[in-house]
């Protein structure tokens, strides 16, 4: 028997008691863990981006398109070491319903502003090479059976030919994967075409490109390429934003609303619960105990180490508690992952979703331990012993 | 029954004894409450902006398969052939009361992050305004025809900065005075600017062409007239809905996705139904003595059972009625803007709605009934022979 | 050889804003392998007494000595260390962990020591050997009498070998058969390991076992011999 065994059989003095308290400081977790792991999800796109990687838009609005002349005057730029541009293309497969989210693009030049973005070398000859060539993501892939050599029709929501036909064929001629990053696999969930494919047969709307990727020589330079391209389309009828790839991305994230603050005010009601629960709790159950406190005072058992077995009630429980509730979140994302991974990509509970947890951990126990263990440290025997 | 009103007078008398307890479980349940009002507020906003914009006997009509406004594509002729289609409502000089219209997505700033948002610049055409039910100029004039002039819906000025009327804004390289305001009555149609289609045509290198055409249908036989004149003219190829089924169909994505919020308040129900369970469990074990002396001279265990069940249900009650306060009063018609079906954002504004607060009223009180159960059992059962201890 | 000298010792408290006089000026010497009961009636000093001597009550004035060291004015880690090394307690109600088993209850003084588990385990089973309990050894207190937990407590008060016992109405709980077999074993521990004891009592057949009686009055001794 040593102390851990003391303060796990006072912990589970009252079964039931003891029982409820876990399950709350579980659920409490389970909340934060699956919470901070979408989050993490949805800022995939900002967490991803690279700090040298830059995109110019229209500055109307990212979706009104640039004159394709933009292209060749940004990658000329000083400081661009590579540019890339690519359009909207509104597709579905099959059915209108079933979004099929295609760019239209130089792909080898795609391929280049985007080096996570990985590919056999003999598919990427063939898609570099061949003109109606269609580069599947594998997400987007699996979602709809395709495979490699398949042809298939992509229709726009949006473009029609000259023909009047919506219909674009394809040869399937590779599959792309997200390069697997620490901890999280973002889903390829797009395809890509050739751009003079696209633009070759359109009704209207030619010769128009959506934005451009760039890849800058440093982060250093970043700024100043930033000014010189928009400063060079200023007060023409198509002037530019250039931001960078993350600033750009989150700016679209936050068009969804706080989404930061719904998902902090979620996880505070729910820790704001169980710190009222388990610190309400804690103290009676010491208080309960005060004349076993005043015994082990008395065999001379030191104030500090009181302090520390109380206290370590508190560690226990909540550590215990929120370890089960990350370890049930990580079960309901695996079982979710199957029917969400083609959007969020596999999901799994990140070592920082962990770190911050047991830091959560840590405070719940501090301020749900120190008021009792500090009761508990201060009993005065002969006080406790005139309770009878 | 006497014996149960002196129970639960003796059980309620003694909640200041446990009064962190009692008060630990209130909050909780006020803020599971609270969480699940929080989400439907929105929901209900987000549906009422929606739902209230789309009218019954006004039609929309876009390219074949594009879905939505901002997909769709429509030429000058196009819109001179619907304007002579039937079903269509007429006015006094023999004209079409229709609109054909086009949008552009422009960046606003969000008064609340501070990023650049997506705002619909519709160009409209006269009978815009009748074909928006309470359309109202809240302030200022409308547009000149053919001036670079615009009007802004209440909710872009409430969300967005710099679109006060008297000032000037610049969207792209076009510098516009915004001369007026006006309302729906908070459809989402607040959420957008307007002026005059043409002007947006030729400022932002549009051509002559148009998204959608939008008129007022002539009786419950319009629609199916309209549809069918459509169907048989080869030059045309559209879709024709409702309005009101047009926006019901983008509503569905965004109430699914806060839907699961509500989800999230049903897991934090079961620990706070852990929560009042630990608090009714001591409340019997502070009391077993008492309880056991009661029962020793004649009092019934069903008594005991009641007079626990309904300090539990008291407690999660009061705790449920805190957290739809704490919602009405913090929420309740705060504004909020997300990104809607028509790839812009749509300023809506957070509704509490009497049905929800009855939704969580019943949360509050499952988490009362659930909690308060095994230990209103236990209080019923306890040994008579514990008087004795 | 004298275990404890007290100095003019005195114990006052206020009650109600009212100061209330314990007793006054007390000297008393208790020499090692003594068995001593004190008497007297309810409020005349004696569990206060008792809780001075075991340092877990201080007195207002006066001295304390045991073995030559003064424990009056110890602080309260060091008071700590010297409960755990010199005295065992055993109390009118047992005071055992319900959490615990006997042999558990029995090891919680030497979680002070250094022991290595396997010395633990020794000293436990000669403990409970000696109090006659070995068989119960993984019962917990509500599986026994209580004159079987108060053989735990008695096991718990010498398990880490202390020199005095200080024992508070240990027989106040139990019926005369328990209470003759726990005074027996006290007196034994007394004679055969040469523990000193002191016990506050209320009974005067308990006290009958002790090797001298002291009355306790109105803060005032009255000794009277023992029977034996």
């Amino acid at each position: 028997m040593n102390d851990l065994t003391l303060m796990w059989k006072n912990l589970f003095r009252k079964k039931t008691r003891a029982i409820l308290l876990l399950i709350s400081i579980m659920i409490a977790f389970f909340i934060y863990a699956a919470l901070f792991t979408m989050n993490g999800a949805l800022n995939a796109g900002v967490q991803s981006a690279k700090a040298n990687r830059l995109v110019t838009v229209n500055s109307i609005n990212f979706t009104v398109s640039l004159p394709f002349a933009y292209y060749n005057r940004v990658k000329s730029v000083e400081g661009v070491v590579d540019a890339a541009h690519a359009s909207w293309f509104g597709g579905y497969y099959k059915e209108p319903v079933n979004q099929f989210q295609t760019f239209a693009t130089d792909p080898e030049a795609y391929l280049n502003v985007y080096p996570e973005l990985i590919t056999s070398p003999e598919e990427r000859a063939a898609f570099i090479n061949t003109r109606d060539c269609l580069a599947v993501g594998r997400e987007l892939a699996t979602m709809n059976q395709i495979s490699l050599g398949d042809r298939i029709p992509v229709m726009s929501n949006i473009f029609s030919k000259q023909d009047g036909s919506r219909s674009w064929e394809f040869e399937v001629c590779a599959i792309m994967d997200y390069e697997p990053e620490t901890g999280r696999d973002v889903p390829a969930n797009f395809a890509l075409m050739h751009y003079d494919y696209y633009n070759e047969a359109l009704a209207f709307n030619r010769d128009m490109l959506g934005w451009i990727v760039i890849l800058t020589e440093d982060v250093s330079v970043n700024d100043a390429v930033s000014r010189t391209i928009d400063e060079m389309f200023a007060n023409s009828p198509y002037e530019t934003e250039t931001s960078t790839e993350a600033a750009f991305g989150e700016a679209f994230l936050s068009q969804l609303g706080n989404i930061g603050l719904m998902l902090s005010l979620v996880v505070g009601a729910a820790f704001v619960t169980i710190l009222m629960i388990v610190g309400t709790t804690m103290v009676l159950a010491i208080n309960e105990r005060i004349k076993e406190i005043a015994v082990f005072k008395t065999l001379g058992f030191p104030a500090p180490r009181i302090f520390r077995m109380v206290m370590g009630e508190s560690l226990l429980l909540c550590f215990f508690g929120g370890f089960l509730g990350i370890a049930a979140a990580q079960g309901a994302i695996t079982l979710i992952n199957p029917v969400m991974k083609n959007v969020l990509g596999e999901l799994s509970i990140s070592w920082d979703a962990m770190g911050y947890g047991a830091l959560l951990m840590l405070g719940l126990s501090l301020i749900t331990g120190l008021l009792p263990a500090f009761s508990a440290m201060n009993v005065r025997i002969v006080t406790a012993f005139g309770k009878h | 029954m006497r014996q149960t009103l002196a129970v639960t007078a003796l059980n309620i008398k003694s909640i200041p004894q446990r009064l962190g307890m009692s008060l630990a479980t209130v909050m909780s349940v006020a803020l599971v409450v609270a969480v699940m009002l929080g989400f439907m507020a929105l929901t209900n906003g987000f549906a009422a902006t929606l739902n209230n914009a789309g009218s019954e006997d006004v039609a929309i009509i876009l390219r074949a398969g594009s879905q939505a406004e901002l997909n769709s594509g429509l030429s000058r002729d196009d819109v001179v052939l619907i304007e002579t289609a039937p079903g269509i409502v007429r006015d006094a000089e023999d004209r079409p009361v229709s609109s054909a219209e086009l949008y552009v997505v422009v960046d606003g700033i969000k008064r609340s992050s501070q990023t650049e948002a997506n705002l619909p610049l519709r160009g409209v055409e006269e009978g815009a305004e009748r074909l928006r039910q309470g359309f109202t100029l809240v302030e200022g004039r409308m547009f000149a025809p053919g001036a670079a002039e615009l009007i802004v819906g209440e909710g872009v000025g409430r969300e967005f900065q710099g679109f006060d009327v008297g000032s000037t804004i610049r969207l792209g390289s076009n510098v516009w005075t915004i001369v007026g305001k006006f309302s729906t009555g908070g459809t989402v149609f607040d959420s957008e600017l307007w002026t005059e289609a043409g002007v947006l045509q030729n400022l932002y290198q549009r051509g002559a062409s148009y998204q959608s055409v939008r008129v007022k249908l002539d009786g419950p036989e319009g629609l199916s007239q309209l549809q069918d004149y459509a169907e048989n003219e080869p030059r045309l190829s559209l879709d024709i809905i409702t309005e009101k089924q047009y926006f019901a169909d983008q509503a569905v994505g965004m109430t699914r996705l806060i839907s699961a919020g509500v989800a999230l308040a049903y897991i934090m129900a079961i620990g706070a139904l852990a929560g009042a369970w630990n608090t009714m469990y001591s409340s019997v074990d502070a009391r077993v003595h008492e309880i056991a002396t009661l029962r020793a001279i004649g009092f019934s265990g069903g008594s005991a059972f009641i007079g626990t069940m309904l300090e539990s249900l008291m407690l999660a009650a009061i705790g449920g009625l805190v957290g739809a306060i704490a919602v009405y009063v913090i929420f309740d018609g705060m504004s909020a803007s997300t990104l809607g079906g028509g790839f812009t954002q749509v300023v809506f504004s957070l509704s509490l709605t009497p049905s929800s607060i009855i939704s969580g009223m019943i949360l509050a009180i499952f988490v009362g009934l659930f909690g308060g159960l095994v230990p209103s059992i236990r209080a019923a059962t306890v040994p008579l022979l514990q008087v004795h201890r | 050889m004298n275990l404890y000298t007290l100095r003019d010792l005195s114990k006052r408290y206020s009650r109600g804003g009212e100061a209330v006089t314990i007793f006054e000026g007390l000297n008393m010497q208790i020499a090692q392998g003594d068995f001593i009961a004190i008497m007297g009636p309810s409020g005349s000093g004696k569990t206060t007494l008792l809780n001075m001597l075991g340092g877990i009550d201080r007195p207002s004035s006066g001295t304390i000595e045991c073995q030559g060291e003064r424990i009056d004015n110890l602080s309260e880690a060091r008071l700590s260390k010297w409960r755990a090394a010199h005295v065992g307690f055993i109390f009118q109600f047992y005071n055992l962990m319900p959490t615990l088993n006997a042999a558990q209850n029995v090891e919680l003084p030497l979680l002070l020591t250094k022991l290595s588990p396997k010395q633990r385990k020794e000293h436990i089973a000669t403990a409970l050997d000696i109090v006659g309990i070995s068989d119960r050894a993984k019962h917990y207190p509500r599986q026994l009498s209580g004159g079987q937990q108060q053989r735990v407590a008695i096991a718990r008060a010498i398990v880490s070998d202390p020199k005095v016992l200080l024992c508070d109405e240990p027989t106040g709980d139990l019926d005369r058969v328990s209470a003759d077999s726990v005074l027996e074993m006290l007196q034994l521990l007394n004679s055969k390991l040469n523990k000193t004891i002191i016990m506050v009592t209320h009974d005067p057949a308990a006290a009958k076992y002790a090797r001298r009686e002291l009355r306790l009055d109105k803060g005032r001794f009255i000794e009277q011999e023992s029977a034996q």
